[in-house]
């Protein structure tokens, strides 16, 4: 039976109300007699208890308490633990038993309440709201924890002053504890209660302390700090953006250095747009041309080729494409200003189009399959090329026609029926209007090659090398050559690669062997669907080696 | 199915047939305060060796029981193995502070102790045994633990562990 000490049954009759131990040595039962007032008196109803463990004699209770009424006291000489008890309540003169309850000692231990509470602070916080304390307590006096005849567990429970809820902490078989978090400026109510170890029956509740600590009003203080550093924080901010805007050109040129157009020392941008190629040849030749680092950095910027296959419909396919580059690119807003900055151009000009529109722009655009054209290339970088394969190619130079014998700078002049590019000076054979046509489409490919090769715009190679329409798919596109009967020599995107069994792979990055040099010009011709023609071009041998 | 409440009565007062009972314990705090330590230590000896048939036996019960709680089966294993722990110790104990020479032995009692072989009672009848054995358990634990700080605490400081 779980002793009771709840005064609610007292509808019903005579009943013991509950028994309790708080100290594990003596023992009191108490007793209610209900509604039947005639049995209130003392002595009316008697307890009466029996131990198994001796005999199974029923006993009187050995100590009515004086003081307190309806109270059965066992002292020590009585009470054995770890042994059934069982107490009767009993009317003697009616001989009738109005109630009974077994029960073991220590499953009625309820201590005594912990005693001697206080606190100490701990710390507060650095903001100051909130501050940890430790509780401290000792055990109950009438409790023997020291020789461990009882062992105790201890429950803290604390609440904000006239709060209904109580905050409880862990079980504590310590005789302190911690409690982290509570806030300033709020009064707090701690109590503390405790239980034998290994049973369910807490005890009394200690008095309750107080406890409070005042707010360090240092909050105030960090607000207008907080102002401080933020005004503070705008204005290096508002200094830098001026700094920025004032020393815009600097920045720019530290930052975002602009990538130097191609110019060639000593020679005048101007003079390109006057056509003096006279004057041009004349400097260009004697202009060291042949830095082996300076293709290396775009090599395949120069090279812009596309194959023909079929020469008949090139005809007027070419020159219509020629012509129809300079529509379109109008259309396709072309434009490099090339009355302003030719050879200049910079790079950074948002209307140089896409490599894909640029492509579009091509004779051969792929939609159009089969037709090819030629477009005029630089090949300057292709003479690193050259020397390289100048060990195992046949310098074609020498079966060339008299292009090879060019000067350094050359214009297209015009198309001949043929197919055939015509370069001036020298061949002028069309009206100066279609020269100078032709002229400026040349530049503007030129230049859009250029500027596209400032850029490491491997699309861009990818979409002039697409223009092969013979061969299909994307992995094939550089291999244009050997689809034409070149065998072994791939577009790389970036680089000439040569697999010829006899050769090794050539690479652009390598540093030519030594600078000799075929005469060629710096720009060569596309030529025109001529396999050899054009193998030659770049100095490569048609015939696999 | 576990014990509803009311049974509790019907359990407590069959509570006397607990096993060790014929063991002769003292049982008041004076009593218990003047044991000597060897009968201190020879009695928990004897309880751990007594109890650790029944707790095998009580693990073979509940796993027969449909729906008993986890924690319950895991416990029980728990404790059975601790029991073997106690009692390695107590012997070491024993050989420490008695210069006594005891081998540990968990079969000691003989194996009527479980009067239930070969039968298997009814779910309810079942419960209510095991039920009664864990109380007798709990109160023999008690009493180890009491025997066993009381040891602690005249090892510690003799002087403060005599009775009052």
């Amino acid at each position: 039976m779980l002793p009771s000490l709840s005064a609610s049954d007292a509808n019903k009759g005579p009943h013991l109300t509950g028994c309790r131990s708080s100290e594990q040595v003596t023992f009191r039962c108490w007793w209610s007699s209900g509604t039947f007032q005639n049995l209130s008196e003392p002595g009316a109803l008697r307890i009466f208890y029996q131990t198994k463990a001796l005999s199974s004699d029923w006993y009187e209770c050995p100590d009515y308490t004086q003081t307190v009424k309806n109270e059965c006291y066992f002292n020590k000489t009585f009470t054995r633990i770890w042994t059934s008890y069982c107490i009767q309540l009993r009317s003697v003169p009616q001989n009738t038993t109005y109630d009974e309850a077994c029960f073991t000692v220590e499953n009625i231990v309820y201590p005594d309440p912990p005693v001697g509470l206080n606190w100490t602070l701990l710390n507060v916080s650095r903001s100051g709201l909130h501050f940890d304390v430790l509780v401290r307590w000792t055990p109950p006096p009438s409790a023997d924890v020291k020789t461990g005849w009882m062992s105790l567990v201890y429950q803290l429970q604390y609440r904000v002053k006239n709060n209904t809820y109580w905050e409880m902490q862990e079980l504590e078989s310590g005789t302190q504890q911690s409690i982290y978090g509570l806030h300033t400026d709020k009064e707090y109510e701690v109590r503390v209660r405790c239980k034998m170890s290994a049973f369910n029956n807490f005890g009394e509740f200690s008095d309750s302390v107080f406890l409070q600590v005042a707010q360090i009003p240092s909050k105030e203080s960090t607000f207008p700090m907080a102002l401080v550093l933020s005004f503070i924080l705008i204005g290096v901010v508002i200094l830098l953006i001026f700094i920025v805007i004032s020393q815009q050109q600097r920045l720019m040129v530290i930052f975002l250095p602009p990538i130097p157009a191609p110019k060639i020392k000593g020679i005048d941008p101007e003079l390109l747009k006057n056509g003096k190629l006279d004057q041009l040849d004349s400097l260009l030749s004697s202009h060291d041309m042949y830095k082996p680092d300076f293709y290396h950095e775009d090599p395949w910027v120069e090279f812009i080729q596309l194959d023909i296959d079929d020469p008949a419909d090139k005809k007027n396919s070419d020159t219509q494409h020629l012509l129809g580059l300079s529509h379109s690119g109008s259309s396709h807003n072309l434009n490099l200003k090339n009355d302003d900055d030719s050879g200049r151009a910079s790079c950074y000009d948002p209307e140089i189009p896409d490599p894909e529109d640029l492509a579009s722009l091509l004779p051969n655009h792929s939609e159009q399959g089969e037709h090819q054209h030629s477009l005029v290339s630089r090949s300057s970088s292709a003479n690193p090329d050259f020397q390289q394969e100048s060990e195992v190619v046949e310098t074609p130079i020498q079966t060339q026609p008299s292009w090879v014998n060019m000067d350094f700078y050359a214009q297209v002049s015009d198309f001949t029926p043929a197919g055939e590019v015509m370069l001036s000076p020298g061949q002028l054979n069309t009206s100066p209007e279609k020269k100078k046509k032709e002229e400026e489409n040349e530049k503007k490919i030129q230049f859009q090659l250029v500027c596209d090769g400032a850029y490491t715009s491997e699309t861009t190679a990818r979409q002039f090398s697409a223009d092969v329409p013979s061969s299909p798919g994307p992995e094939q596109e550089y291999q244009a050559f050997p689809t034409q009967g070149v065998e072994g020599n791939l577009w790389n995107g970036d680089y000439l690669v040569s697999v010829n069994d006899s050769q090794t792979p050539y690479l652009l990055l390598e540093p030519p062997p030594a600078p000799v040099l075929p005469p060629i010009s710096d720009y060569t011709v596309a030529e025109p669907p001529s396999k050899s023609s054009f193998l030659a071009a770049y100095g490569l041998s048609a015939q696999p080696r | 199915m576990f014990v509803p409440y009311p049974l509790h009565v019907l359990i407590n007062q069959a509570g006397n047939t607990c096993h060790s009972k014929h063991i002769p314990i003292p049982t008041s705090k004076s009593e218990i305060q003047q044991i000597s330590d060897s009968w201190l230590l020879h009695s928990v000896l004897f309880l751990v060796q007594s109890w650790m048939e029944p707790l095998l036996y009580l693990q073979t019960t509940l796993d027969r029981y449909d729906d008993a709680p986890n924690a319950l089966l895991s416990k029980t294993k728990w404790v059975s193995d601790k029991l073997l722990s106690l009692e390695q110790g107590v012997v070491v104990l024993i050989r420490k502070m008695l210069d006594e020479g005891i081998m540990a032995s968990s079969t000691i009692f003989d194996h009527t102790q479980s009067p239930y072989d070969g039968q298997f009672p009814e779910v309810l009848e079942s419960v209510i045994r095991d039920y009664h054995l864990l109380t007798c358990f709990k109160k023999d634990t008690h009493k180890m633990e009491t025997f066993l700080k009381l040891l602690k605490c005249r090892q510690s400081n003799k002087l403060s562990c005599l009775p009052q």
